[in-house]
């Protein structure tokens, strides 16, 4: 015989499941609730931390929800995100930087999480949880993290000082690259001796980007891909480069001789931060899926194979070089005397005009 | 029987028509709207403003970037033209009878992605690739200083689209000399023109319009080009295309400016369009 649930049926079933919630306290609340979620979680990531290679990252969570599996779609930066949050897309989760985090928590977008549904959460690196709250809240949850520095082939190139000036030296013209991003002007302001190099007056930035155009002829190329950047630096065709840690990892293994060199103006750190989209109907298994991104075992598979640091301090990396490179077990690595945090820009469109005319000139 | 026909012109007519107006006109639009700020992608910023446009009529930096596109395409033009010609010519003129088999060689390349023809060119010019490689076994060039120059380049970038655009070009010359009346050659012939007169005085004048066609077809879409160059061009070879794409998703959203770039560009092209379509008219004139 066919049954069907009235609607006193269901008020009745739905007073008893919150009725046992509350019997079973918070843990038991969010179970209910997590119960209650339906559907894909929507991820918005990085090209390579889906399921197009980033699968060991979010494992543990697929094995908890295997009818709530990710769904992915893609960020080509912070400003494509930007625009496609805009746009109308809605992602329960995407993964900006932690320079984004001021921007992100104001715009409205996004909303803080809960840090007491992340088991994992008082593994973290508490420099980094700093750097993903805002007013008290946590808005970021720290991820991957890593290094802004300079990249050079040792048996090629002599820099005359540790600085970030071997991006601008005219010895080795044609053989240099830069990264697509306004942060070359950050640099640029970093090289300059600029106080705030992320809040550079008008003046300021008039010469940041005066230098940067008027060494543009020596660049080669301007990498926005990692993978463009190992194929022109592994045939040759750059010896310099504007580059991250696993930059780095992937030039040795190619045997290259390379070094990466840690300018005295101080390198730049960045952290990735999952950030929980607003108005989310899946916001239990955005808390999951965040949790198992930031596992001790995602955090040291995600050191072994992508070569960058992660946020949980108990991940070590097998390989001696890279704990060496990213100062493993430095807690502090990420913040001063090491290096410079990246930090908001309060002025990033007008940052992001001045780059643009960089690259048009 | 003229109203069905009325009918079956606007039946015919109509899907065309509505498509190019969903399609086209209606996201011109609202590209339009966006460069004079009616639409923004930022919800607490809104009124009609020329502000964008100002910008960039005042900005030598984009003005000078659309006219070192507009150099490079107009030379990839010239050079497909001039190494299509003699391939079309061959094939209408030589009476070949595999003159179809031919033409279907000369367009395989299409039958394999615009990517992988854009990469395949990697391999062939970069350092340690099949140009450099042959210099290095014929002595000409040491393996420690190979030519360099022939990747991540302006060079690069216009080698790049005049090997892909040259089928494109061939066809509508083929075309228009395919369905050339040959009477007239054989009347300059009876009438003492040389092989070579009656080429510049029959031949390629009759062909222009194919020329010009052909000629529109590599230049309306490499002036706007942003895959070759951002695969093969590096900082030199860097385009309008480039700009325009970067302008709306890189560093901070710029959908203003973008749009006014775009649309520019749009126009640009659209009076280049009438000119030449008035040009090859004319030419078809009887």
């Amino acid at each position: 015989m066919e049954r069907t649930l009235t609607r006193e049926d269901l008020l009745k079933l739905a007073a008893a499941a919150g009725g046992a919630a509350v019997a079973a306290g918070p843990v038991g609340l969010a179970r209910a609730a997590l119960a209650a979620e339906s559907g894909r979680l929507q991820v918005m990531d990085w090209a390579g931390y889906g399921n197009d290679g980033g699968q060991a990252m979010f494992a543990q969570y697929v094995k908890g929800h295997p009818s709530n599996k990710p769904q992915f779609t893609y960020m080509t930066n912070e400003s494509d995100a930007l625009a496609k949050l805009h746009a109308g897309q809605k992602p329960d989760i995407f993964r900006p930087y932690v320079g984004w985090v001021k921007y992100f928590a104001t715009s409205g977008l996004v909303q803080p999480w809960d840090p007491k549904l992340i088991t994992n959460f008082k593994s973290l690196n508490p420099a980094m949880v700093k750097a993903g709250q805002y007013n008290g809240k946590q808005y970021g949850i720290p991820a991957d993290w890593g290094f802004d520095k300079i990249l050079y082939r040792s048996d090629k190139v002599k820099p005359k000082a540790k600085s970030w000036g071997l991006l601008f030296d005219d010895r080795y013209k044609g053989k240099i690259a830069w990264f697509d991003d306004l942060n070359m002007l950050t640099v640029a302001g970093l090289y300059l001796g600029m106080k705030s190099p992320w809040n550079q007056s008008d003046a300021e930035l008039a010469r940041s980007q005066k230098l940067l155009k008027s060494k543009k002829h020596l660049v080669r190329l301007i990498w926005s891909s990692e993978t463009n950047l190992w194929e022109a630096f592994g045939s040759g065709e750059l010896w310099i480069a504007y580059a991250w840690p696993n930059d780095w990892v992937q030039m040795k293994k190619k045997g290259l001789k390379v070094v990466y060199m840690s300018p005295k103006e101080k390198p730049v750190a960045w952290v990735g931060m999952l950030m929980l989209l607003k108005g989310t109907p899946r916001r239990q298994l955005a808390h999951a899926y965040a949790n198992a991104w930031v596992s001790v075992k995602s955090g040291k598979w995600l050191e072994d194979n992508y070569g960058y640091g992660h946020s949980n301090t108990l991940a070590r990396p097998s390989s001696a070089d890279l704990a060496r490179v990213l100062q493993i077990s430095n807690p502090k690595a990420v913040g001063l005397p090491n290096a410079y945090l990246d930090r908001d820009i309060p002025r990033r469109a007008v940052y992001a005009r001045r780059w643009e005319e960089v690259k048009a000139s | 029987m003229r109203l069905r026909s009325a009918f079956a012109t606007t039946t015919l007519l109509g899907f065309p028509v509505a498509w190019l107006v969903v399609f086209f006109v209606v996201p011109i639009a609202i590209v339009a709207l966006y460069s004079f700020d009616v639409y923004t992608l930022f919800p607490e910023q809104h009124g009609f403003t020329l502000a964008a446009w100002r910008g960039f009529f005042h900005s030598s930096v984009y003005l000078g970037l659309f006219w070192k596109s507009v150099k490079m395409s107009l030379i990839v033009s010239v050079v497909v033209v001039l190494l299509a010609y003699p391939v079309a010519y061959y094939l209408a003129l030589s009476g070949t009878k595999r003159k179809y088999v031919l033409l279907l060689i000369l367009i395989a390349p299409f039958l394999t992605s615009y990517l992988l023809r854009v990469l395949a060119w990697k391999v062939i010019l970069g350092n340690n690739g099949v140009f450099n490689s042959f210099l290095v076994w014929t002595g000409i060039r040491s393996a420690d200083h190979p030519v360099s120059q022939l990747l991540y380049s302006r060079f690069a970038v216009m080698l790049v689209l005049a090997y892909v655009w040259v089928p494109f070009v061939a066809l509508p010359i083929f075309v228009s000399l395919d369905t050339l009346d040959r009477r007239l050659l054989e009347a300059a012939s009876d009438l003492g023109a040389s092989r070579l007169q009656g080429f510049l005085r029959v031949t390629l004048p009759l062909s222009l319009p194919g020329v010009a066609a052909g000629f529109l077809f590599v230049f309306i879409p490499t002036v706007g080009e942003f895959v070759t160059p951002s695969l093969v061009g590096g900082t030199s070879g860097y385009m309008y295309g480039n700009q325009i794409a970067d302008l709306f998703s890189t560093g901070f959203p710029d959908w203003e400016t973008g749009s006014v770039l775009a649309l520019f560009l749009l126009g640009v092209v659209a009076v280049l369009t009438l000119v030449f379509s008035r040009f090859t008219q004319m030419r078809e004139a009887p």
